[in-house]
């Protein structure tokens, strides 16, 4: 008998074991990980490209046209206006890149392989930062693509260097937050640098949004738009602006020689960083390794036992959320974002202005439905050991109030001294807020109890948040009750319509305990 | 003396038939080894046992407590250990009791003592206060195992315990399984390794396509299928036909 003729190996398209061959694995890795956490259903790809699409139709190709004769000056004006959106790019990308590089240090599975592997670990931290850098790249490419590409293909090919452009800033923050990650890591330690580095990125994150709303926070001159400061200070004769200052908007316009700086200089930061720091990389991730064993080890540390079921998940929930350093960084820049509003609603207070105070009391409420509901659905739906609740002789009630309670006081704590200074200053305004603020938590908490997805406490931090209609109905809900608030802090019967509204909305989501019953039943069977 | 654990007529499909009409009693105070080829339906069995699922028909009594009726009641009684560890990994071992012994009510200073003295005997008393994050998996599977034990179960249901663990604490387990046993628990068990239901167990109970297909001691086993000086291991191809397809591998 004749042997059956082998079946022709497919050679690789990419050397294997090259950078191109490990960034391609890379990449791969990324965007399934990416669709499957979006569903990964083809029917969510198609509406996203559909409404893709008719915004590039719709409101691209209308700009592009109307830009079409437009040539961009290069004054004060636009110099202030592309450096400081640049910046304000540049500082969402560094924020992302340090998260992720402090994570990359503490990650296992895969990097133990690649370091196992023949492959120089000087390789394996320039693939990993370079997937980094594209990834964050990709993201913004894809937001202002819409927009952009009509523009520049309708009358202005030149403005097609904004990409390369940021496909520099992305490399350079890739760069930045690996230095930053592992200049924490030689200072501060294995086992704090996780925790540092995320409450780090959330502040860089919300830097700049702080940073634009300084003038509210500390309570000079009402705050006017940063467009109108931006042309204030443009006009203003005695600007001088530092040298190079209009390479950024020139590299952007396409004019060669900044373009050519600005993308090889940050292109030999990432390079200059990644062979310098490539040895230390695996060094620093096996210290990592060995933090986590030794992680948290108090000799003589004691803990008070209780003999309540709802005290011990509350207890528990606590110290998850607390030893949680991705989840605390997450719920740090929601309040961070609250912060100026926060500040805000207490000068106009302070100053007696009955028009901000309701709009304040709403916003505060909206915002503090937002977060505990980010609490509330990883207390409720990330579960390391259902199996131990399940089979625990308590009603599965007790375990989902106690684990609202655990998500609930955090915020709590946090609001109530704003809410405590409000209160003394226009004590309708406060009680009204603190009104909204609860109606809002329970009203989110309760929804995340309906729609609840049990999973792995390690898989969501890489999900980070619940499912879209979840989302959805909890953004709407918290609005409603947010108009409500501002309602009631102007003294409004008005309040009762979008009350009863959030009121029968929830009546509607509802969900009993036999039906959550059966969508856990369902979910563990599916898994 | 009352039966720990009776189940009559028990019935249970996905989408093809897990137990079927299983009848199955353990008594009060033995080591009851559960074996079977996999996907025979012990872990489906013990599970329904423990509350976490519930059978398309028939009955679980423990103890003489209508499991289905009164799962409380029931689940108050029973300890259940799966082969991975009910663990949170960013708990410390005494964090992880503390909060089993809320979940099971016991007064904290019963709960604080028994941690203590669960600790010490498995060797974890020293690693109270470290993450379990950093655990092997022979420690993770002895701070579960403390776990189940805080309560004091009347009857442990642990399913594969000795899986991936090295021989130190292999033995330590099997130990203080004994241990219960002869403090008067009764514990259902099922594994793999034949031999430590050969050396461990009372009785044994071998289940196929979710039927019990032989129950008994090993000599009874052995005398069934006129194999005196027989291993378990034998017992157990004969049982449940499975010589020949072990012969041609």
């Amino acid at each position: 008998m004749t042997p059956a003729p082998a079946r022709r190996r497919r050679r690789p398209i990419l050397p294997q074991g090259s950078t191109a061959w490990l960034l391609a694995h890379e990449m791969r890795l990324t965007w399934r990980g990416t669709f499957a956490r979006r569903g990964g259903s083809m029917r969510g790809l198609i509406i996203l490209l559909v409404a893709v699409a008719l915004f590039t139709a719709f409101a691209g190709v209308p700009l592009g046209l109307a830009l079409r004769r437009f040539e961009a000056p290069i004054s004060p004006f636009t110099i202030l206006i592309a450096d400081v959106a640049l910046a304000g790019i540049a500082s969402l990308m560094l924020s992302q890149t340090l998260s992720s590089a402090a994570e990359a240090l503490y990650q296992r599975g895969d990097l133990d392989l690649l370091f196992s592997s023949p492959l120089a670990p000087r390789k394996t931290l320039t693939v990993r930062f370079l997937a980094l850098a594209l990834n964050v790249f990709l993201t913004v490419a894809m937001l202002i693509s819409p927009v952009l590409a009509p523009v520049a293909l309708i009358g202005h090919p030149a403005w097609l260097a904004v990409y390369p452009v940021l496909a520099a800033t992305a490399l350079a923050s890739a760069a930045l937050g690996l230095l930053i990650a592992m200049g924490l890591f030689a200072v501060i330690g294995p086992r704090r640098t996780r925790t540092i580095a995320q409450v780090m990125s959330a502040l860089i994150g919300a830097g700049f949004f702080l940073a634009s709303q300084a003038q509210s926070i500390m309570g000079g001159q009402r705050a006017s738009g940063a467009w109108v400061r931006m042309k204030r200070l443009a006009d203003d004769p005695n600007l001088r602006l530092p040298p190079l200052a209009d390479w950024p908007l020139r590299a952007m316009l396409g004019e060669v020689v900044p373009l050519i700086a600005l993308v090889g200089g940050a292109t030999l930061l990432f390079f200059a960083v990644s062979t310098w720091l490539g040895g230390r990389f695996a060094a620093d991730a096996q210290a990592a390794s060995g933090a986590d064993s030794a992680a948290a080890h108090r000799p003589g540390g004691r803990v008070k036992f209780v003999g309540s079921a709802f005290v011990a998940v509350v207890r528990k929930e606590l110290r998850l959320i607390w030893r949680d350093a991705a989840l605390i960084s997450q719920v740090l820049l929601r309040l961070l974002y609250m912060l100026p509003l926060g500040f805000f609603l207490i000068r106009s207070a302070g100053a007696q202005d009955s028009i901000a105070l309701p709009g304040g009391a709403g916003g505060l409420a909206f915002l503090a439905g937002q977060v505990s509901g980010s609490l509330a659905w990883i207390a409720i739906s990330a579960e390391d050991a259902p199996d131990l609740l399940a089979s625990a002789p308590t009603s599965s009630r007790v375990f989902r109030w106690a684990k609202l309670t655990a998500a609930f006081l955090p915020m709590a704590l946090l609001l109530a001294p704003f809410l405590a200074v409000l209160a003394w200053f226009s004590p309708i305004t406060g009680l009204a807020a603190t009104a909204g603020c609860a109606a809002a938590a329970v009203s989110s908490g309760l929804i995340n109890i309906w729609y609840q997805k049990l999973g792995k406490r390690s898989d969501f931090r890489r999900r980070r948040g619940s499912s879209w209609f979840a989302t959805l109905a909890e953004a709407m809900n918290a609005g409603l009750i947010a108009v409500a608030t501002g309602f009631l802090a102007a003294g409004s019967i008005w309040a009762l319509v979008p009350a009863a509204l959030a009121l029968l909305m929830l009546a509607g989501l509802r969900r009993s305990d036999a039906q959550i019953a059966k969508l856990i039943r369902d979910a563990a069977i599916s898994s | 003396m009352t039966d720990a654990l009776v189940l009559r007529g028990l019935n249970k499909t996905f989408r093809a038939p897990a137990v079927n009409d299983l009848d199955l009693t353990v008594r009060s105070g033995e080591l009851y080894a559960l074996l079977g080829p996999n996907g025979a339906g012990k872990t489906t069995t013990l599970r329904m046992v423990a509350g976490l699922l519930k059978p398309d028909t028939g009955s679980i009594s423990v103890f003489g407590v209508d499991a289905l009726a009164d799962p409380t009641a029931s689940k108050r009684l029973v300890a259940w250990a799966p082969d991975e560890p009910m663990l949170y990994d960013r708990l410390t071992p005494l964090e992880y009791l503390e909060f089993v012994a809320g979940l099971w009510d016991v007064a904290p200073d019963i709960a604080e003592t028994r941690a203590e003295g669960l600790l010490k005997t498995l060797g974890l008393w020293d690693e109270r206060n470290r993450r379990c994050e950093g655990f092997s998996r022979g420690m993770k599977q002895k701070a579960a195992l403390a776990g189940a034990l805080i309560h004091d179960p009347k009857l442990l249901i642990l399913d594969e315990p000795l899986t991936g663990l090295d021989a130190a604490v292999a033995r330590q387990v099997k130990d203080l399984l004994q241990a219960r046993v002869r403090d008067g628990a009764t514990v259902i068990l099922t594994t793999h390794i034949l031999e430590v239901a050969e050396r461990m167990a009372d009785r044994i109970g071998i289940i196929q396509a979710g039927r019990l297909v032989a129950e008994g001691t090993l000599d009874e086993l052995r005398a069934r299928t006129g194999e005196l000086g027989a291993t378990l291991e034998d017992v157990f191809l004969d049982l449940t036909g499975e010589r020949d397809e072990a012969a041609v591998s």
